[in-house]
């Protein structure tokens, strides 16, 4: 559905885009991971024709971005980071507005809103203005107007960012229900948990750069294996030397230091770290931002 | 040629198909609307904003005019009594009624863009939430354009009812006005889009606010004929937009030959400010 390759973007003569090529099909998830300054915003900004590339191509369909962004949008839903909504409009007023933009009827447009208002769990605030919404109101607002014209690619960018836990919940749960009607779904986050749990494939970006891409199992499979250790109170030479004999992955992490677990070798390591005096450990299952640490040395 | 047209389209879906068993979601309007349409709905959008507050927007621009023309119009009158313009006689009042529309379409329509156009930018983000929906940047820059324009052309309508029911101009007279009205709110819409899209923060716009427009409010032959400054004054003061759309606004009243100046004057200074207004906020917009 929609394919983007090679893109660039330079400000100011410095590269916040490198190189980066991805596809999205429909009734799929695609997410975006790297910590804040990654270049994820810039990216799926070039992929709705927000930002312009330096150079790379996109395509929606037949139709090229940015020069056709007026239709690739028409049937593209855009959640942007900011609430750039309109603050003298209440909810439902905000929505009728908007529904003007892509040809709606008067009818149309005040159907459809309230439907969203439903969906979207909007109902009590239908006459509330942006301003009175807790930020959680607010994201599901401009939720519901990127969702007007029913459209088959939505951009969420850090739609969760600052929301409490329910709101996430509840969020998360919307993003689920639009990729089972079919839609397909663009995500960037730099919560883990959120890329995890939602992404079917994911892309890590750090500085610009495409750094791997999977989903998320076979990440951690791939990058990690199954299961990591957290250690504390262990001189970092024993730590070298089992991970040397067993082939594991070691990374300062906090307080202390983070190792995989080689499965062959996995009573052989627990033990031995267990017989160092005055260690802490703890075994669990890799996570994604283990995955991370290990390609970039650097935390989410 | 239909044909062709569905074959693209069918091409279109084809290419695009889902391979799993996904069902796309049907849009509800799926002819993108023209982008004259798009324009329009950008229009409105402002329109409505301002339908709800407008007893606040509308009516303290608006009386700003009109108290300049009933406190000089009436307060000085008495004092210099009838003058000579352009070979003919006049009261004082008859002489600053055009003006005073003039001034209504230049503040109206170049404080809305500046302010208005500047808000939206860049506290309201409203130009970035529009970029979301299916317009492009010519649609919403020509949108906001419209507007301040429009709010130009309000106001000079109602300051020049005022003009007419004072019996200074004739209703004639104003009907010849219009189309000056029109154009002279675009000029004065795209000085200010060019205003907003330079400016850095909200109080940068005091400088074009004092060094520009408050000079050529009171230079432009609005209160008292240009002839009267020094020969060097006068000249530089001709060629403000403000002076040039006084003096076509004034036509119906005083006959001035050089009028078709004036209307080129206008012309140049509208194509050359909307072009350089649409590049810097292009530029901010995409940067």
């Amino acid at each position: 559905m929609l394919t983007a390759t090679d893109l660039w973007k330079t400000y100011n003569g410095t590269d916040v885009v490198r190189g980066v090529t991805c596809h999205v099909g429909a009734g799929e998830i695609l997410g975006f991971l790297g910590p804040n300054g990654a270049g994820k915003t810039t990216t799926v900004g070039m992929m709705y024709g927000g930002v312009l590339p330096t150079r790379g191509e996109v395509r929606f369909g037949e139709l090229r971005l940015p020069q056709q962004g007026r239709e690739a949008r028409a049937s593209m839903g855009i959640v942007t980071q900011e609430d750039n909504l309109d603050p003298d409009f209440s909810v439902y007023y905000n929505l009728v507005v908007f529904a003007n933009h892509y040809g709606f009827s008067r009818d149309q447009a005040r159907h459809r809103a309230d439907e969203l208002i439903e969906r979207l769990g909007l109902k009590e605030h239908r006459d509330h203005k942006p301003d009175d919404l807790s930020g959680g109101l607010k994201r599901r607002l401009v939720l519901a107007r990127a969702l007007l014209n029913r459209p088959r690619l939505v951009f969420l960018d850090e739609p969760t960012t600052g929301l409490d836990p329910d709101s996430r919940q509840g969020f998360w749960k919307l993003v689920s229900e639009l990729r089972d009607e079919g839609c397909g779904l663009i995500l960037t986050t730099h919560y883990m948990d959120e890329a995890q749990r939602l992404s079917d494939r994911l892309i890590l970006m750090q500085q610009g750069k495409l750094v791997d891409e999977g989903t998320p199992a076979e990440l951690i499979q791939r990058v990690i294996g199954g299961e990591v250790v957290e250690c504390e109170g262990i001189d970092e030479a024993i730590l070298r030397e089992i991970s040397d004999r067993t082939g594991a992955w070691l990374r300062p992490f906090g307080q202390g230091w983070l190792m995989s677990i080689d499965p062959a070798h996995r009573q052989e390591t627990l033990t031995r770290l267990e017989s160092t005096p005055g260690s802490v450990i703890t075994p669990r299952p890799s996570n994604l931002e283990d995955v991370f640490l290990r390609l970039t040395g650097d935390q989410l | 040629m239909s044909t062709n047209a569905d074959q693209m389209t069918a091409a279109a879906r084809s290419e695009s198909a889902p391979t799993a068993d996904h069902k796309f979601p049907e849009p509800i309007v799926s002819r993108l609307p023209s982008w004259p349409y798009a324009v329009f709905s950008v229009w409105r959008r402002h329109a409505i904003v301002y339908s709800r507050t407008w007893l606040i927007n509308f009516l303290p621009p608006v009386t700003e005019p009109i108290f300049y023309l009933l406190a000089f119009g009436y307060g000085l009158s008495p004092m210099v009594g009838e003058f000579v313009v352009g070979g003919q006689k006049m009261s004082y009042l008859k002489f600053i009624g055009p003006a005073m529309i003039a001034v209504g379409v230049c503040f109206q329509g170049f404080f809305e863009s500046a302010y208005g156009s500047f808000i939206r930018l860049r506290f309201q983000r409203t130009w970035h939430g529009l970029l979301t929906g299916p317009l492009g940047f010519r649609e919403i820059f020509l949108g906001d354009l419209f507007w301040a324009a429009t709010k130009g052309m309000i106001a000079g309508v109602v300051t020049g009812l005022v003009v007419l029911m004072l019996g200074q101009i004739s209703f004639m007279g104003l009907l010849f006005t219009l189309p000056f009205i029109v154009l002279g709110s675009f000029m004065f819409a795209s000085i200010g889009m060019m205003t907003a899209g330079f400016v850095k923060n909200i109080d940068q716009i005091n400088v074009p606010v004092f060094l520009f427009m408050i000079p050529m409010f009171t230079f432009s032959g609005t209160f008292f004929p240009r002839d009267n400054l020094p020969p060097i004054l006068a000249f530089i003061a001709s060629w403000l937009p403000l002076a040039q759309l006084v003096d076509l606004i004034r036509l119906p009243v005083v006959y001035d030959p050089t009028w078709p100046m004036d209307l080129a004057g206008l012309i140049v200074w509208t194509v050359v400010t909307s072009i350089i207004a649409y590049r810097v906020i292009f530029r901010q917009v995409f940067k």
